[in-house]
C-alpha cells in the first residue's frame, strides 16, 4: 500500500512587473491523498494551478510551503532516493514529450536500467505489450513514426518502467484524436486495476474526470473551490465556479439553450467558500 | 522604459568591458611596450618628460611599483577626460586629434555604406523570399561566393579593373590633394568621387549576408497563420508583402544587427588600408606598423564606442518597430 | 576527401537520429561537397605532389603555362606550389578556431542556459558583451602586441576564437532554452537521469545540426579574419597561409604589374571554399527549419477556367460545393478531399466535424482559394449565390474561375474567415485598429478617415470589446479578446458567409461559451450564414443546424443535428459521439475498469477508503 500525501501545497511564482517582483500564487493550499487502485481527478482551467501540482507531484517544481509524504507499504516514509521508483509521470503532448532522436527501445530501456530492473530488448517489448502495442515491431522505431495514440502509449508504459505505484497523468489525451482518447484511458484503467495504482488524473474535461475518476477536486486559480466522489460533485454540484463549468461544457441534449456567463461573475464565484462533499460542509477561504 | 533602462546598462557594461581590456591586454602580453616607445621616440628626437612616460605608464602597465588598482582608476580618470595620450608616430600630436581627424572619414564612408548594403540587401531579401519557387530562388546561392571573398582581395580587384585598367575611379585616397579640405560643392564632390569604390567594396561584400537573412526569415514568415489572414482579408499582394511578411521578418535582421555590424567594420579596416583611405582603420595599421600604442588603443576604444554607439541605435529602433518589446521588456 | 557516396543515397521514408542529421541530398550540397572536397585535398595532399613552394628560380613572373601551370611569383617561385601550402596553412587555422570557437560557444551557451539562473544570466551577460565589442580591431590590438616572433599559428588561432565565439553561444543559448522546456527533458527527469546525461543524451543530439551550422560558420570567419591579419602583415610569422599569400603578392605589386596569376587564385580559393562552406550551411539550415527547402518551381499559371456556375437551386441557398475534390500533388497524390458536395443556406450554421488530418481544414481554404501547392482542385466547383440586388436576381459567381483580381475583391466582401489559433492570426506589430482597418481602406477606398473608425468601433461594440483596445497591440489581450476582435473583423464587410476554422478550440471552456453566444448573437442579428469547423461533435449537435461529418476527405454523414443526435446513421459518427462521455447521462461506452466496451459493474471496485480527505 504505498500512498502519496499532499499537504498544503503552496506555490509561489515571482514575475517581473515594471521594475517590482509581484509574487504570483500559482497552487494555494491544496491538500490531498493519493491511495492505491483509486483515482483523483483535478479539474481546472488553465491558470488553475493543476498542472503545477502535477510538476510538484512529479518533483520538476519545489512546492514553495507545504508537503509531499510518500508512504510505502511498510508504513514506512520513502527514502527520497526511491521516490522516483515509486511516482512517475505521464505528460500531456506525446508529440513533445517522446525525444525525436531516440528510438522507443532507449525511452523505455533507460528508465527500466536507472530504476535497477531488466532491460534488455526482451524486456522493452514486454513492456510494451502490456500497453498494448505491437512490441517487436515498435521498439526499434522512433517517435515521428508512431500515431499520437501509439505515442501517448509508449509514454504510459515509460512511467509504468520503473515499477511506479503511483501515476501522474497530466491531461493525458487533451492532444489526442476524440476516437483514441477513450481507448487510453481504458488502456489506463486497466492498468490501475493490474496494478493497483494510485492515479492524479489532471485534466479540464468534467465529463471524463467524472467517469474515469473516483474523487474530483475543482480547482479555481489555484485553490480548491469543491471536492468529493466524482458522482456528487458533477451530479450535485455545490460551487457556484462547478456549477458555471458544467454549464459551459456543450450539451447536445440542451440544443438551442441561451447561456449567458459574465466573466464577473465567475471571478465572483471563483471567489466564494469551497464546499467538501465528504463533510457536507462549507469551509471558509483562508486569507 | 524597462527596455530601455536596461539597454542602456547594458551598454555601459559593455563600454566597462572595452576600456577593461584595453588596460589588461598590454599588461598581460609579453615584452615591455612601454620601453619600445621610449626608445622609438627618443630615436625621433622627442623629449621625454616624466609626466609623458607617466601617461604611457598608465596606458600600457609598467613595473612602476604602483599597485594594479590605482593604475586602473587613474587609467579611467585619463579616459574619462578625453586623454588617449600622445602618439608617438606623429609626435606630439595628441592621439584625440589625430582621431578627431579620421573619424568623419570612417564614419561617413562605413555608416553610409552599411545604411546602403541594410537597405538594399532586405529589399532584396524580401523580394527573393515572396517569390520563392520561381527562378530568383537559384540566385540565393550565388550570394554566398559574395560573402566569402575577402573584402581585400575584392578591392585590389575592383581597383585593378576599374581605376587602373579603366580609369573610372582614382587609385587610393579620400579626396583631390590638389583641394583644400572645406564645405564646398568640389571638396564635397570629389569626396564622393573617391568614397565610391570603397564604399562599393564594403555594399557588395556585405550585401549577401542581409539578402540571405532576410529571404530566409520571408520563407519563414509567408508560412505565418497572419499572412494567410490578409490573404484571406483580400489585401493586395504588395501591401501583404510589406506590412504583413517583411515587416515580421525583418526584425531579426534588425535584432542581428550587432554580429554583422562587426564583420562589415571589420572589412572596412582592411578596405581603407587598400585605398589609403585618410579613415581610422588606416591609422589603425599606421600606429601597428610603428608600435604606436597609445594610438592603437585609443582608435580601438573609439571603434568600439562606435559600434556600441550603433548597436544602441539600432536596439531603440528595434523597441520602435517591435511592440512587443514596449511592455514585456 | 569528403566521402561523396555516404550522402548521395537518399535514406529511407522515416529518417530520424543519426540520419535525420543527415542534410537532404541537393543539387547545392553536391556543388558544395565538390567545393570543399577539392580544396581540402589540395590542403592536405597537394603539399606532397608539388615542388619545395620557397625554391626561388631566376624567371620572375612568369605567365602561366608549361612547367609552371600558374606561372611563378616575383622570385620565380611555383604558385601551385606555393598554393598548396597556404591551402593547408589556411585550413590548419580555420580548423583549429572552429573547433576552440564551437567548444567555448557550446560551453557557454549550452550549459549556461541548461543552469539557468544566475550561471546563465552571467555568460549570457558576458557572451553579449563580447558579441558587440568589435573583433578585429581587437585581435589587431592583442596581436600587434605579441612580438613578432612569439606569434604563431596557435596563438593566432587562439585569438580568433576568443573573439569568435560570441555569436554562436547567442544561438545556441536561445536553441537550449527551448529544449530544456521540452516535456522530453522533463520526462528524462522524472525517469531519474542525472544533469549530465540530460544535457549530453538528450539535448545534445536536438543541438547537433545547429552545432554543425555554428562551426562552419567559425571556419569561415577564421579563415577570412586570417586572411585579413596576414594581408595586414600581422598572422602567423611561422606559418604561410592564403593571406600571407596575398600580402606577398600585393607588396610585390602583382597586380599593378598584371601578374593576376599571382594575386586572384588565393582569393578565389578562400573566396570557393566559403561558398562551399556556405552551401553546406544550407543544407544544413533546410534540417534546422524545414520550411526553408526548396520547393518545385511554380507551375507557370493555372490553367484558365471557364465560368460554370452552378444555378441556385432557391434563393436560400448562399454557397454551393459541387463534388470538389483537393490533391496535394506530391510524389504520391493525396486527396484531401475527396468528391465533397454541401450547400449552405442562408443564416444557418453549418458544421463541418472530422479529426486531424480528414481533410476538414483543406475544404474550407479550397472553398476560399486559399490551398496553396502542393495542393490543388482537381475536380468540382464552388459557386457563391449573391444576395439578390435591386434589379432583382444576384450573380452566381463560380469562386474557382475568379481572376486573381475579382478574387482579391471577393474575398472578405462576400466570405469572411476566422481562423483556427487566436494566438497566430493577428499580425503581431500592427495595432488592431490597422488591421481592422486596412480591410476597408482595401475594399472601400471611397470611406473617409472618420468613416473607417466608426465602423470599426461598431464592430468591435458588436463583439463586446471595449473600443479603447483599437490601439493595442495582439500580445496585449487575452486569447478570447483576439478571437473576438477576429470576429469582429469578419464582420467589418457585412459578408454573406463566414467560415470558421476551431474558433474555440485553444480556449477555455467558459471563454468558449461567451464566444459562441456571441457568434449566435450575431448570426441572429445580422443574418450571416456561417461554416463551422471543429473537431468536437457535441459542440456541433448543440449549436449547428446541419451537421457535415468528415472521414479521410469523404462526408460520411450529412444531417440536420437534431436527427444526427437522434439517429446517427454512419457507424463513425456514432464512433465520435460514444467517444465524448456524457457529463450527466449514462456512461456509454466509457468504461473504467477495463478495455472490453461492455458496461461493468462497478461493485467489483476496491470500496472507498482514504481518497480525498
Amino acid at each position: 500500500m504505498t500512498t502519496l500525501e499532499a499537504r498544503e501545497l503552496v506555490k509561489d511564482f515571482h514575475v517581473r512587473v515594471g521594475l517590482r517582483r509581484v509574487r504570483l500564487r500559482a497552487v494555494d493550499n491544496v491538500s490531498f491523498t493519493l491511495t492505491p487502485g483509486r483515482t483523483v481527478a483535478l479539474v481546472g482551467e488553465s491558470g488553475s494551478g493543476k498542472s503545477t501540482i502535477a510538476r510538484m507531484i512529479a518533483r520538476l517544481e519545489k512546492p514553495s510551503d507545504g508537503a509531499i509524504t510518500l508512504t510505502g507499504p511498510d508504513g514506512q516514509r520513502v527514502a527520497e532516493r526511491r521516490y522516483r521508483d515509486n511516482v512517475q509521470m505521464v505528460f500531456q503532448d506525446p508529440f513533445a514529450s517522446l525525444n525525436p532522436f531516440h528510438t522507443i527501445e532507449h525511452h523505455l530501456a533507460r528508465p527500466l536500467k536507472l530504476h535497477g530492473q531488466p532491460h534488455g530488448w526482451e524486456d522493452v517489448v514486454q513492456l510494451l505489450e502490456r500497453v498494448s502495442l505491437p512490441g517487436r515491431d515498435i521498439a526499434g522505431r522512433r517517435p515521428h513514426e508512431l500515431s499520437g495514440g501509439q505515442r501517448q502509449r509508449v509514454a504510459i508504459a515509460r512511467a509504468l518502467a520503473p515499477g511506479a505505484k503511483v501515476v501522474v497523468a497530466d491531461e493525458p489525451v487533451s492532444m489526442l484524436d476524440v476516437s483514441i482518447r477513450l481507448g487510453v484511458l481504458n488502456l489506463m484503467a486497466r492498468l490501475q486495476r493490474e496494478e493497483n495504482l494510485a492515479v492524479l488524473y489532471i485534466t479540464h474535461d468534467l465529463a471524463t474526470a467524472r467517469h474515469f475518476s473516483d474523487d474530483i477536486l475543482v480547482l479555481y486559480k489555484g485553490r480548491v473551490v469543491e471536492r468529493g466522489p466524482a458522482d456528487d460533485v458533477i451530479l450535485n454540484p455545490q460551487h457556484p465556479y462547478t456549477k458555471i463549468l458544467a454549464s459551459a461544457a456543450p450539451n447536445p441534449e440542451a440544443r438551442g439553450r441561451n447561456v449567458d456567463i459574465d466573466p464577473a461573475d465567475v471571478e465572483r464565484a471563483g471567489a466564494a467558500a469551497a464546499f467538501d462533499h465528504n463533510t457536507g460542509a462549507w469551509e471558509e477561504v483562508p486569507t | 522604459m524597462r527596455y530601455y533602462a536596461r539597454k542602456f546598462a547594458f551598454y555601459l557594461v559593455a563600454l566597462w568591458a572595452a576600456l577593461t581590456l584595453n588596460f589588461f591586454i598590454p599588461r598581460l602580453m609579453p615584452g615591455n611596450p612601454v620601453d619600445i616607445l621610449m626608445a622609438k621616440l627618443a630615436q625621433r628626437g622627442g623629449t621625454v618628460d616624466p609626466s609623458a612616460r607617466r601617461a604611457y605608464e598608465l596606458l600600457l602597465g609598467a613595473n612602476s611599483g604602483e599597485s594594479l588598482l590605482d593604475q586602473y582608476f587613474s587609467y579611467l580618470g585619463n579616459m574619462f577626460r578625453g586623454d588617449l595620450g600622445i602618439s608617438v608616430s606623429s609626435f606630439p600630436t595628441p592621439v584625440s586629434q589625430i582621431i578627431a581627424e579620421a573619424l568623419p572619414w570612417t564614419l561617413m564612408l562605413v555608416g553610409i555604406a552599411t545604411f546602403l548594403s541594410f537597405v538594399l540587401g532586405i529589399a532584396l531579401g524580401t523580394f527573393v523570399g515572396w517569390r520563392r519557387g520561381t527562378w530568383l530562388d537559384s540566385l540565393v546561392p550565388a550570394t554566398t561566393v559574395l560573402a566569402a571573398v575577402p573584402y581585400f582581395w575584392l578591392a585590389l580587384i575592383l581597383v585593378a579593373v576599374l581605376s587602373s585598367a579603366w580609369g573610372w575611379f582614382p587609385l587610393q585616397g579620400g579626396y583631390d590633394v590638389v583641394l583644400w579640405p572645406g564645405w564646398n560643392a568640389d571638396f564635397i564632390g570629389s569626396a564622393i568621387y573617391y568614397g565610391t569604390l570603397p564604399a562599393l567594396t564594403i555594399v557588395i561584400s556585405s550585401v549577401g549576408g542581409w539578402l540571405l537573412g532576410m529571404r530566409n526569415m520571408m520563407v519563414s514568415t509567408t508560412a505565418e497563420d497572419y499572412v494567410l489572414t490578409a490573404k484571406a482579408k483580400g489585401l493586395r499582394d504588395s501591401r501583404i508583402m510589406i506590412k504583413y511578411a517583411a515587416r515580421n521578418a525583418v526584425l531579426p535582421s534588425v535584432a542581428g544587427f550587432a554580429i554583422s555590424l562587426g564583420f562589415v567594420v571589420a572589412g572596412s579596416i582592411i578596405t581603407e588600408q587598400v585605398f589609403s583611405y585618410p579613415g581610422i582603420g588606416s591609422k589603425l595599421l599606421q600606429a601597428v606598423q610603428n608600435n604606436d600604442y597609445a594610438l592603437m588603443q585609443g582608435i580601438f576604444l573609439v571603434i568600439t564606442v562606435a559600434v556600441l554607439g550603433a548597436n544602441l541605435v539600432v536596439d531603440l529602433l528595434y523597441a520602435v518597430i517591435d511592440p512587443r518589446t514596449r511592455v514585456s521588456g | 576527401m569528403t566521402n561523396l557516396s555516404a550522402v548521395t543515397v537518399e535514406p529511407p521514408r522515416g529518417r530520424a537520429g543519426w540520419r535525420s542529421m543527415l542534410p537532404r541530398w541537393s543539387p547545392k550540397l553536391g556543388v558544395g561537397l565538390v567545393l570543399i572536397g577539392l580544396i581540402t585535398f589540395l590542403g592536405v595532399v597537394g603539399p606532397f605532389l608539388v615542388g619545395d613552394p620557397n625554391t626561388i628560380r631566376d624567371i620572375s613572373l612568369t605567365a602561366p603555362g608549361g612547367e609552371f601551370w600558374l606561372g611563378t611569383t616575383q622570385t620565380g617561385q611555383d604558385i601551385v606550389a606555393q598554393l598548396a601550402h597556404a591551402t593547408r596553412g589556411s585550413l590548419y587555422i580555420g580548423l583549429l578556431v572552429g573547433v576552440m570557437a564551437t567548444a567555448l560557444s557550446a560551453l557557454f551557451g549550452i550549459v549556461g542556459s541548461y543552469v539557468g539562473g544566475y550561471v546563465d544570466e552571467g555568460f549570457s551577460l558576458f557572451s553579449n558583451v563580447m558579441l558587440v565589442i568589435p573583433g578585429l580591431p581587437l585581435v589587431i590590438v592583442i596581436s600587434a602586441f605579441v612580438p613578432a616572433d612569439q606569434r604563431g599559428s596557435w596563438t593566432i588561432a587562439v585569438v580568433l576564437a576568443i573573439t569568435g565565439w560570441a555569436a554562436s553561444a547567442r544561438v545556441l543559448r536561445a536553441q537550449t532554452l527551448s529544449l530544456r522546456n521540452r516535456d522530453y527533458v522533463a520526462a528524462a527527469k522524472v525517469s531519474g537521469e542525472k544533469p549530465w546525461r540530460v544535457i549530453t543524451i538528450e539535448i545534445l543530439p536536438n543541438l547537433l545540426p545547429l552545432l554543425a551550422s555554428q562551426f562552419v560558420f567559425s571556419v569561415i570567419y577564421a579563415i577570412l579574419s586570417e586572411a585579413g591579419l596576414s594581408f595586414l602583415g600581422l598572422g602567423a610569422s611561422n606559418s604561410s597561409t592564403l593571406g600571407t599569400m596575398l600580402y606577398y603578392a600585393q607588396n610585390g605589386f602583382a597586380l599593378q604589374r598584371d601578374a593576376w596569376w599571382w594575386f586572384v587564385p588565393p582569393g578565389l580559393i578562400i573566396a570557393l571554399f566559403g561558398c562551399g562552406l556556405a552551401l553546406v550551411n544550407f543544407s544544413i539550415d533546410e534540417i534546422i527549419n524545414p520550411k526553408l527547402r526548396d520547393i518545385p518551381r511554380r507551375a507557370a499559371a493555372e490553367a484558365v477556367r471557364v465560368p460554370d456556375p452552378v444555378k441556385r437551386p432557391d434563393d436560400d441557398v448562399v454557397l454551393t460545393v459541387e463534388n470538389l475534390s483537393v490533391v496535394y500533388q506530391v510524389e504520391n497524390p493525396v486527396h484531401a478531399v475527396k468528391d465533397v458536395s454541401i450547400t449552405l443556406r442562408r443564416g444557418e450554421i453549418l458544421g463541418l466535424a472530422g479529426e486531424s488530418g480528414c481533410g476538414k481544414t483543406t475544404l474550407a481554404y479550397a472553398i476560399n482559394r486559399l490551398h496553396r501547392p502542393p495542393a490543388e482542385v482537381t475536380t468540382g466547383s464552388v459557386t457563391f449565390h449573391d444576395l439578390p440586388g435591386q434589379d432583382g436576381a444576384g450573380d452566381d459567381v463560380d469562386v474557382l474561375a475568379l481572376t486573381p483580381e475579382e478574387l482579391r475583391a471577393f474575398r472578405w466582401s462576400k466570405l469572411s474567415m476566422v481562423f483556427q489559433g487566436a494566438m497566430n492570426a493577428l499580425n503581431p506589430v500592427l495595432s488592431i485598429k490597422a488591421q481592422l482597418e486596412d480591410v476597408l481602406t482595401t475594399h472601400r477606398p471611397e470611406m473617409t478617415k472618420a468613416q473607417r473608425k466608426a465602423k470599426c468601433e461598431e464592430v468591435l461594440k458588436l463583439v463586446g470589446v471595449d473600443v479603447r483596445r483599437l490601439s493595442s497591440f495582439p500580445h496585449e489581450l487575452s486569447g478570447g479578446m483576439r478571437q473576438r476582435v477576429m470576429i469582429a473583423m469578419a464582420l467589418l464587410l457585412d459578408p454573406q458567409v463566414m467560415i470558421m476554422d476551431e474558433p474555440t478550440t485553444a480556449l477555455d471552456v467558459v471563454v468558449q461559451r461567451g464566444i459562441l453566444r456571441e457568434i449566435l448573437r450575431l448570426r441572429d442579428e445580422i443574418g450571416f450564414a456561417v461554416l463551422f469547423i471543429t473537431h468536437d461533435l457535441p459542440l456541433l449537435l448543440e449549436l449547428a443546424d446541419r451537421i457535415a461529418v468528415m472521414k479521410e476527405g469523404e462526408v460520411v454523414e450529412y444531417a440536420e443535428a437534431q436527427r444526427m443526435f437522434e439517429r446517427p446513421a454512419h457507424p463513425y459518427t456514432r464512433q465520435l459521439l460514444d467517444s465524448f462521455p456524457s457529463l450527466t447521462g449514462e456512461r456509454g461506452s466509457f468504461v473504467r475498469s477495463g478495455e472490453q466496451m461492455t458496461p461493468v459493474d462497478r461493485s467489483g471496485e476496491p470500496t472507498p477508503s482514504g481518497g480525498v480527505r
